[in-house]
């Protein structure tokens, strides 16, 4: 794993945990939670932050709009987070790494299970919540 | 600092009891005047009154001496038949709170759940639950059955069980968990009855005890961040990789704990199956995998 990878994975990492503590902010009503939180929060922006300079200090450029590689729908089967194979799902076309994403515990998500196109599942269940995405690696494009 | 040691922990374990314990002190200077529940049970395996029971903060005699007058519950009622029936149609003109557990049968006109007899006819569980819920002052679905259809509505779901939601057109709280953790009902109801509906997220659980994932709280998550995963039953790190529903279960098991507040699941070493999620069982299976990289 090149020096820009390992930046891309925490960042995503902490984007994903920034958003849960968020959440969680909106939902507690206890006090001490709330500021157990914000405290959090501010760990992970400093940490983000450290991880920005570092990137320019290393001098790592943003990647090419989006990797190359290409899926079709039977080669998404394989990666379906057994034996060894990274865990792989199709969103709008879109390839995204779930493989160590919290919500797809054992490759498997609300009955769903990696390797496979789930737009219209996503659309039925996170409609306008993109950022569900963006916090997910993206592998490559899903094709014909 | 042990986790039972955290402020925040101390206060999430004692909310339902000092509600309680305000319910009662209220009640006895006169201010509150005790209401009357009923507590049906549909379609299930009456697992949260067994829950109930084994409440500890308060326990179960104090909330029937002391918070509500229980009107109605097949388990434990001493009258039986329809001298028993005879209590329900006698509170249904009163105030009342209505707690369901259970799921809903619906297949033949509910005939799958037959729940007591009338005037010597046979009265459905969907029959009760419509006729009740219309008329209690609040209606609380206890347990994952009664919530979303739970095991009961598991496929193929023989008896075409769904949830008490389904088939009442009002608002109805929820309180998902296989089964309901005691304090989750008593918080919930000491909460209806001194300051009536608690503060509720988008699927009608009370924030109080529904609020935070169990991932967010959970003993484990550093090793999750960590990347350092079980790969088996009984490793004491996190079992992301065995397939824990954690992340994806809204509710306070990790500081409340189980059993008079003893242990759960993750604290001895087996993953979170999603209990209390919405959904459950089918959307949190499987429960267990090994070949999972
Ligand atoms: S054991 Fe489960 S809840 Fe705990 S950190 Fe791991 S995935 Fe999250």
């Amino acid at each position: 794993m090149n020096g820009f990878e390992l930046i891309r994975g925490q960042t995503n990492n902490l984007l994903i945990e920034i958003n849960g503590y968020i959440n969680c902010l909106h939902l507690t009503p206890c006090p001490y939670t709330r500021n157990m939180l914000l405290t959090l929060l501010r760990q992970k922006i400093s940490f983000l932050s450290f991880l920005n300079n570092l990137q320019y200090s290393l001098g790592v450029r943003q990647p090419d709009i989006l990797p190359q590689q290409t899926f079709t729908v039977e080669q998404l089967s394989k990666y379906d987070g057994k034996n060894g194979q990274p865990a792989y799902i199709a969103v709008n076309g879109l390839v995204y790494d779930v493989t160590n994403s919290a919500a797809w515990a054992a490759a498997t998500h609300f009955g769903l299970s990696a390797g496979r196109d789930l737009t219209r599942e996503f659309l039925n269940c996170h409609q306008e919540q993109q950022q569900i995405l963006n916090s997910l690696p993206v592998i490559g494009r899903l094709v014909q | 600092m042990k986790i039972s040691e955290c402020p925040v922990n101390k206060l999430g374990v004692s909310a339902a009891q000092k509600l309680i314990d305000r319910v009662v002190a209220e009640a006895r200077k006169g201010r509150l005047k005790k209401r009357n529940l009923v507590w049906l049970e549909a379609t299930g395996c009456s697992g949260n009154i067994i829950s109930l029971l084994n409440g500890s903060n308060p326990d179960f005699r104090y909330f029937i001496r002391d918070m509500v007058n229980l009107v109605y519950n097949n388990s434990l009622m001493a009258s039986e038949g329809e001298a028993a029936f005879e209590h329900l149609v006698r509170v249904s003109t009163a105030d009342f709170i209505l707690a369901v557990e259970g799921a809903v049968a619906t297949k033949d006109k509910g005939l799958y759940n037959v729940i007591g007899n009338w005037k010597g006819k046979p009265v459905t569980a969907i029959d009760a639950v419509r006729w009740l819920g219309e008329r209690a002052a609040h209606v609380i679905a206890v347990g994952a059955c009664a919530t979303h259809g739970g095991p009961s509505a598991a496929k193929p779901n023989p008896s075409q069980s769904v949830s008490v939601q389904s088939v009442l057109k009002r608002k109805v709280i929820k309180l998902p968990g296989c089964p309901c953790h005691p304090d989750w009902f008593l918080g919930t109801l000491a909460h209806l009855l001194l300051y009536g509906q608690p503060l509720l997220d988008e699927f009608d659980r009370p924030l109080m005890f529904y609020g935070t994932l169990i991932h967010d709280l959970c003993p484990r998550r550093s090793f999750f961040e960590k990347g350092i995963f079980a790969e088996k039953l009984g490793e004491k790190t996190c079992m992301f990789k065995l397939g824990c529903r954690g992340p994806v279960t809204r509710v306070d098991c990790p500081v409340r704990q189980w059993n008079d507040y003893v242990n759960w699941p993750i604290g001895d070493d087996t993953p979170c199956i999603g209990c209390a999620q919405f959904g459950f069982p089918d959307a949190m299976e499987p429960f267990i995998s090994y070949d999972i990289t």
